[in-house]
């Protein structure tokens, strides 16, 4: 079965049309990345899939893991295996990351059937996580994302997707505002998720992150549908060509 | 100034003036005609309410007497000096808080008890003095009287917590407290009022910080029906600091009013002030900060705000921060906001996989929680966070 299968998917903000049919099928243990201009829909796509009540689905289906988008609520969403990394990761002041994420982890265990942790079995998976993406300390212990800079906040969120153990991890832009070591860090968590039976859709502007998550599959968004897709040689030729041949020289 | 003269000329100004009306300037939010109405002829009586004592060292009021049975005063360390006011004379009593209002006035001149707490210099007191306040004699007013004296090099925890009972019973708690932080000293100084849903309680906390000094306060209101938190610093001696936090949790048609004074008079002191408010059904609150900087006060450092949450659309703010700046060199701020959740933040929390209502109620402690990030005092803290998720979970119920 595959993990995500999106048909024919319009959607709008604000009454504006934005997405106007696209088609998508990700297999578990699949890579895909969308690339597209400032305006293609991007952010709208990921804000859609993850249930973001001020972005409405017009028409067409989304089925994740067989089940059908529109009966589940964005927390249910993300209990039943999907995350997305924002863009611009929420700043929650008075709530300290260690609270927020062993709320989160025991939230998504109920929804499973788990058991839930308690504080000594959160510390060990805390640990156990920090292999994988790591964090500092002070960061666990300070408010959610407050005060962080841009590169604390985006480890941030792949150290919450580590934790989540997601089916399918969506990163929306996480590129922009890093640096290259930022980018390294973020990009070696993200390897380090990699696995047959979890998917990926990797949304970016520029072909640069893909040097450090190298996709399966390239699908370029434009004014709301994807207009072409291929192989990883498809970002290069992006990269070399731009988009300026789907926009037309006005850009979008 | 000599006692008696003193209490005599403000009982004067007292019955002079009578209480503050709404044409008043700074209490034009703040109808207090309930309690110039009230006659407070009440009986004194034991109280009988339950408390959770957070240190070693408890004072205890019942009904505004000081109760040596069930305070701890004993094994005091050296140079910590504690009792009750009555029995302490001190010139400085009087010198912060005087007459700057009718509650103060009315205070100088009726006290009859408070605590006097006076650490000697360089005696460094880590343990949080617990001054207790049980209320619930109906009809009664308490003019408490206390005054915090903190030696050069010093260090002082106090605790003051005024518990009322559960029969909402109708009583007026008027309190002055008087700080005095020497140079180099630090007092962290809380405020835990939870008084009776019938209650009136006005307080005013005048603190003097003196050269490389702290004084910090927190102010947690949860109770009385009508009240009213004046506090007040002066940073009279250069490198001083003053934080002065606190949060108001309002239900029913509770009015609160805050009124925060900090007197900028030398150069280099920093002052913090972050205030916030959740307001339920049809609660009022009142804000009003002041920020003055005389003239000689250069490279002042100065942060003021107010943030509040309405849970309801019958509840309502006044906000009024105030800058008043005749330095040149100077780095101040101030802002204020009344809201709802950020919508936002509720987003993110659900994409974690928690729940509409448990991330409501997760961002709403969260937003009074913000305030306790600067608690030292780990009994006190513990204590707070107790009382704000019990008043969340009456809210949310």
């Amino acid at each position: 079965m595959a993990l995500l299968e999106i048909k024919d998917l319009h959607a709008s903000v604000a009454d504006k049309p934005i997405l106007k049919g696209i088609n998508l099928t990700i297999n578990p243990g699949e890579v895909h990345a969308i690339m597209g201009p400032n305006g293609s829909g991007k952010s709208t796509l990921s804000n859609v899939l993850a249930g973001n009540e001020a972005y409405e689905k017009t028409a067409g289906q989304v089925l994740f893991d067989g089940l059908d988008l529109d009966e589940l609520a964005a927390h249910e969403r993300a209990c039943a295996g999907m995350f997305l990394a924002f863009q611009y990761p929420v700043e929650i002041p008075g709530i300290s990351n260690m609270y927020f994420l062993k709320a989160a982890v025991n939230a998504v265990r109920k929804y499973r059937g788990q058991e839930q942790l308690d504080a000594m079995d959160f510390l060990d998976l805390v640990e156990d996580k920090k292999k994988v993406v790591k964090i500092r300390d002070d960061l666990l212990e300070r408010a959610v994302n407050s005060g962080f800079s841009g590169g604390e906040k985006k480890r941030n969120e792949i150290f919450q997707m580590a934790m989540l153990e997601p089916k399918l991890g969506i990163l929306d832009e996480t590129d922009s505002g890093l640096d290259i070591d930022a980018l390294r860090i973020v990009s070696d968590g993200v390897n380090a998720l990699r696995g047959p039976d979890r998917g990926f859709l990797v949304i970016t502007h520029y072909q640069r992150l893909l040097d450090y998550i190298v996709p399966d599959f390239v699908h370029v968004l434009v004014k709301g549908q994807i207009v072409k897709s291929g192989g990883k040689e498809l970002a290069l030729e992006l990269e070399n060509e731009g988009y300026a041949s789907w926009v037309g020289e006005e850009g979008v | 100034m000599d006692l008696k003269l003193l209490r005599d000329r403000a009982e004067n100004a007292f019955r002079e003036n009578g209480f503050p009306t709404s044409r008043d300037e700074l209490w034009r939010f703040t109808d207090v005609s309930p309690v110039a109405a009230a006659a407070f002829d009440g009986a004194w009586k034991p109280a009988d309410i339950p408390f959770v004592p957070l240190g070693s060292v408890v004072a205890v009021f019942e009904n505004g007497k000081l109760s040596l049975e069930k305070s701890n005063l004993d094994g005091l360390p050296a140079g910590l000096h504690v009792g009750s006011i009555m029995d302490q004379a001190d010139e400085r009593l009087g010198s912060l808080a005087d007459a700057q209002s009718a509650f103060v006035s009315a205070n100088t001149a009726y006290f009859s008890d408070g605590l006097h707490i006076q650490a000697d210099d360089g005696v460094q007191v880590d343990e949080p003095i617990h001054l207790v306040f049980l209320a619930d004699a109906d009809g009664m007013a308490f003019h408490v009287r206390n005054l915090i004296s903190c030696g050069a090099g010093s260090k002082l925890t106090v605790v003051e917590e005024y518990i009322g009972g559960a029969d909402d019973s109708a009583y007026w708690t008027n309190a002055v407290t008087e700080v005095f932080v020497g140079d180099e000293g630090t007092v962290d100084h809380y405020k835990v009022q939870r008084e009776s849903g019938g209650a009136f309680h006005f307080q005013t906390i005048e603190a003097s910080v003196g050269a490389n000094a702290v004084f910090s306060n927190h102010a947690i209101t949860i109770g009385s029906r009508l009240g009213r938190n004046d506090i007040r610093g002066k940073l009279t001696g250069e490198g001083g600091e003053a934080v002065c936090n606190g949060l108001y949790l309002l239900k029913d048609r509770q009015l609160f009013d805050t009124h925060m004074f900090m007197d900028h008079a030398v150069p280099q002191c920093n002052s913090h002030e972050l205030y916030k408010g959740i307001l339920d059904e049809k609660a009022r609150a009142v804000f009003c900060g002041r920020i003055l900087v005389q003239q000689d006060a250069q490279q002042t450092d100065a942060v003021q705000s107010n943030k509040n949450l309405l849970l309801s659309r019958g509840a309502k703010v006044n906000t009024l921060p105030q800058l008043e700046i005749y330095a040149d060199d100077v780095k101040c701020t101030h802002g204020a906001t009344v809201g709802e959740l950020d919508e936002q933040a509720l987003y993110y929390l659900q994409t974690r996989g928690i729940d509409p209502a448990a991330g409501h109620a997760m961002l709403t402690f969260a937003f009074a929680n913000e305030v306790l990030d600067e608690v030292k005092c780990r009994p006190a803290k513990a204590h707070i966070e107790k009382l704000v998720h019990e008043w969340l979970d009456q809210v949310s119920a």
